[in-house]
Order: structure tokens, then C-alpha cells, then sequence
């Protein structure tokens, strides 16, 4: 089990592009958090740190409470587009996220992903071979095959139909069911982000900050089509209205952004 | 007569086409070997490119020709300085194809690597090589070409044998026929290396979403 604590995270870009200021968020074990935000909020630049593909400009990420830089044998990531290494066939694909797993048990876990992905059959085509939907759910089994403490996912179903994403989210459920990772989800998707987070995080634009924080109670399994997820859904969307409305002041009044108006 | 003399030319062209092909094959391989290695070490260092690659570029705006006399000169007029014409001649295009691929990698994939605990060198050897791989065999392809060329070069300088003498001792002779038979073998010679290139390493490249894949 795998908690994530992320303190006083900034992100100024080599350009002075300010990303993301005095990010907080602790995630607890096994907890499924939503970064919900438009284009420029930072969400993607959080994830980016966290997987320590760039190094933050100030503060602290840990995990289990011991602080870390660079990548992280405990976190994996799924990203917005599949990232398959084309040169090799699915099932190698899969089985590259778990190198450090004995060969006996890797085969073990690769014929068992490829199973439930519903790629049985597949694991000797090429990714060349397979929809974005299948090339997908092959980049979620390399991500989970490792038994990773800490699972990222950068906007992994955008690039989908809503019949893949549909099928997509319910596949991640299951598995975070079995292995319960702590996820941190990238989205702008306000029904993704109710159906599968138990916390959202509405953040901000330039520069990319947290606005406000929701709790999604709904039981499990959750219903997209019940009317508490679309209470829930509205809470949300309103969120995202008062996320806005200092833009929107600043916009109208044509300059500095009054604290009073 | 007639019989007689083409019974000595084909043994005399063999014994010539033999003698270009080993020539193209020797140089071919240490130019490829030192391209290749160069453009790693130029693709994996921004220190080493900024160091060593505004030298390679300008060595490789002297007409590869313009090495003869020197060649000549240092290593003598025989074998060595045939070879090294063409080894020179077939580095430049290995070397820019392997540094350019190097640079051209789709750094999404690299951070797969890193993402899922590659170091360095790991991902160098699994991600980086793998996704250089079509575009430095098809500067193989194109040095192996080159290196007909320069074998031709080599030849025509200085040598009283082998398939490009024959070329000049055709024109010398007035023998047309002479000259047509060498092209024709080194068309032959050519078109066969390079299917042997494609077909050994075929296998490498299964995985290509390409025309040529198909052709």
C-alpha cells in the first residue's frame, strides 16, 4: 500500500511559463484522485513530476513518506496515447513493465493481463496491428503488470470513442478492484472524473493551481446513469464555474484582477 | 579465336568483379563501423556533437576525390589507400543517418523508458537503437552504394587492374564492349549486395508499418 504526498510542488518552465504554483494533495493508499482542469491548469505538468520525467522548480513529492526524485520503481503511468514500443509484439510490450519480475511469473502475469484486457490471443501481433482502443488497454497492462504502488494516468481515454472509453473505465475499476494502486488521474472529463474518483481536484489556469477540492461519496460500483451521479456531476461542473469566474473579472475589466469585485 | 577469348574474359571478369566486391566489402565494413559509432557517440552527447560534428561536417565538404593524392601519399598506392577511400567514402552517409535518427527519436518513447526504470545506457540499447534501426539500414544501403562508387574511383587512380581499369582500358582501347561488360557487372554486383543487405536484415524491421514493408 502506497500513500503520495506532494508538497509546495511549483513548475516554472525554462521560459517563464509559470505551470504550476504551491501544488498540495496527499493521496492515500489505494485512493483513486481526479486532476480535473482545462488546457494550462498544470495537471499534466503535476503528473509529469510525479513520475519524475522533470524535476519541480520548489518543493517536495514523497511516497510512504520517504521523498523521492526522478523516477520511481512503485509508480507507473498510462499515457494520452498508448506509447507501445512498436518493435515489440504486445505481449513483450506488456511484459517491459515488469523486466524486474522472474520470467516464470512474468509470463504468468502477461498471459493473465492479456486475459482480462480481453487481448487473449493477441500477445504475438504487432501494436501496429491493433485499434487505439486495444493499444491502449495493452499500455494499461504494462503499466499494472508490475504491481505498481502508484499508478498516473495522463488522459488515457481522450483519445477514445465513447464506446472504447466506456469499455476503458470500466477495465481500470476492475483492476484497481484487484491490485488497488493509488491512481492519480489527468482529465477534463467531468463524467470520468465522477465515475471513477473518490477525489476531485478542480484546478486553475495561469498558472496552474488548485481552485477547490470536491469528495465523490457515491457508492461502488458507481452508476453513470443514476441521479446522484448527476447531482454529483453538476456539483462539479459548478466548481468549474467559480474556477472560471476570476478569469472572466479579469477579462471584463481589462487588466489586474480586483480581490474585492 | 572468337571462342577462345570469351573462354580468358570471364575468368579475367570474375577474377576483377571478385577483387572489387571483397575491396567494397572490407571498406564498407570499417567506414560503416566508424560511422556508426561516431554518430552514437555524436547522437548520445550533446558535449561530443558540439565538440566533434562541426569537424565531421566540414571534412565532408572536401570532394571525397580530393583524399587520392594524400591516401596515396600516406598509405601507398596499393591496397590500403584504395580501402580507405572507400571506407571514407561510405562513413559520411552512415554517420549522418545514424546521428540524425539518434536526434529524430520520438522522446515519448523515451520517457517510457525512463517512466518504467531504464537507466541511461538501458534505454539507449532498448529504446533508442530499435527506433534508429530503419533509418541507419537505409544508410547502410545508401553508403554500400557509395562504396561502388569509390571503388570505381579507387580503381581509375593509379591501378592496372581490377573492374575500374577495365573502364579505363576499355576507353584506352577504343572497346566499348569492354566498358559495357564492366558496368553491367558492377550493376550486377551492386543490385546483389544491396538484396543481401535487405534480405539480412528484413528480420529487424518485421515490425514496420511501411510500403516498403510490403514491397
Amino acid at each position: 500500500m502506497t500513500t503520495l504526498a506532494i508538497e509546495g510542488l511549483s513548475k516554472t518552465y525554462a521560459d517563464g511559463t509559470e505551470a504550476l504554483r504551491d501544488m498540495h494533495l496527499f493521496a492515500h493508499s489505494g485512493e483513486i484522485v481526479a486532476l480535473l482542469g482545462g488546457s494550462g491548469c498544470g495537471k499534466t505538468t503535476l503528473l509529469r513530476l510525479a513520475a519524475g520525467l522533470d524535476e519541480p522548480s520548489a518543493g517536495s513529492i514523497a511516497i510512504d513518506g520517504k521523498a523521492v526524485t526522478g523516477t520511481h520503481a512503485a509508480i507507473s503511468a498510462v499515457f494520452q496515447e498508448p506509447r507501445l514500443l512498436p518493435w515489440l509484439s504486445v505481449e513483450r510490450n506488456i511484459g517491459f513493465g515488469g523486466r524486474r519480475i522472474a520470467n516464470g511469473e512474468r509470463r504468468r502475469r502477461i498471459d493473465d493481463l492479456l486475459q482480462r484486457t480481453g487481448l487473449a490471443g493477441y500477445g504475438d501481433r504487432w501494436p501496429k496491428d491493433l485499434s487505439g482502443g486495444q493499444q491502449q488497454r495493452v499500455a494499461m497492462a504494462r503499466a499494472l503488470i508490475g504491481r505498481p504502488g502508484i499508478l498516473l494516468l495522463d488522459e488515457p481515454f481522450s483519445a477514445l470513442d465513447a464506446f472504447t472509453r466506456s469499455s476503458l473505465h470500466e477495465l481500470v475499476l476492475a483492476l484497481w478492484q484487484d491490485l488497488r494502486p493509488t491512481i492519480l488521474l489527468v482529465t477534463h472529463d467531468v463524467d470520468e472524473a465522477v465515475f471513477l474518483a473518490d477525489r476531485v481536484i478542480v484546478m486553475r489556469p495561469r498558472p496552474g493551481r488548485v481552485h477547490e477540492t470536491m469528495t465523490i461519496t457515491l457508492p461502488r460500483p458507481r452508476n453513470k446513469l443514476a441521479a446522484e451521479h448527476d447531482i454529483t456531476r453538476r456539483n462539479v461542473l459548478r466548481a468549474i464555474d467559480r474556477s472560471l469566474a476570476g478569469d472572466r473579472i479579469s477579462a471584463t475589466g481589462g487588466g489586474a484582477i480586483s480581490p474585492w469585485v | 579465336m572468337r571462342r577462345a577469348l570469351t573462354g580468358l574474359i570471364i575468368p579475367v571478369i570474375a577474377g576483377v568483379a571478385w577483387e572489387a566486391a571483397v575491396r567494397v566489402g572490407i571498406g564498407f565494413s570499417f567506414g560503416a563501423l566508424a560511422g556508426t559509432l561516431l554518430g552514437m557517440l555524436t547522437g548520445a552527447s550533446p558535449l561530443a556533437r558540439r565538440l566533434l560534428d562541426p569537424s565531421v561536417q566540414a571534412l565532408r565538404a572536401i570532394p571525397s576525390i580530393a583524399w587520392v593524392p594524400i591516401f596515396i601519399l600516406w598509405l601507398g598506392i596499393f591496397e590500403m589507400s584504395k580501402l580507405a577511400l572507400i571506407a571514407l567514402g561510405v562513413f559520411f552517409p552512415i554517420y549522418l543517418g545514424t546521428l540524425s535518427a539518434i536526434q529524430d527519436v520520438d522522446r515519448k518513447l523515451i520517457e517510457v523508458g525512463r517512466v518504467f526504470g531504464l537507466s541511461r545506457v538501458g534505454v539507449m540499447l532498448r529504446i533508442t537503437w530499435p527506433a534508429v534501426l530503419p533509418t541507419w539500414i537505409a544508410a547502410l544501403r545508401s553508403g554500400l552504394g557509395l562504396g561502388f562508387m569509390f571503388v570505381v574511383a579507387a580503381e581509375l587512380m593509379g591501378a592496372s587492374e581490377g573492374l575500374g581499369y577495365l573502364l579505363v582500358f576499355g576507353q584506352q582501347m577504343g572497346q566499348a564492349d569492354v566498358i559495357l561488360v564492366a558496368m553491367i557487372v558492377f550493376a550486377l554486383l551492386g543490385k546483389l549486395s544491396d538484396a543481401l543487405l535487405v534480405a539480412v536484415t528484413a528480420p529487424l524491421l518485421r515490425w514496420q508499418d511501411t510500403v516498403r514493408a510490403r514491397l
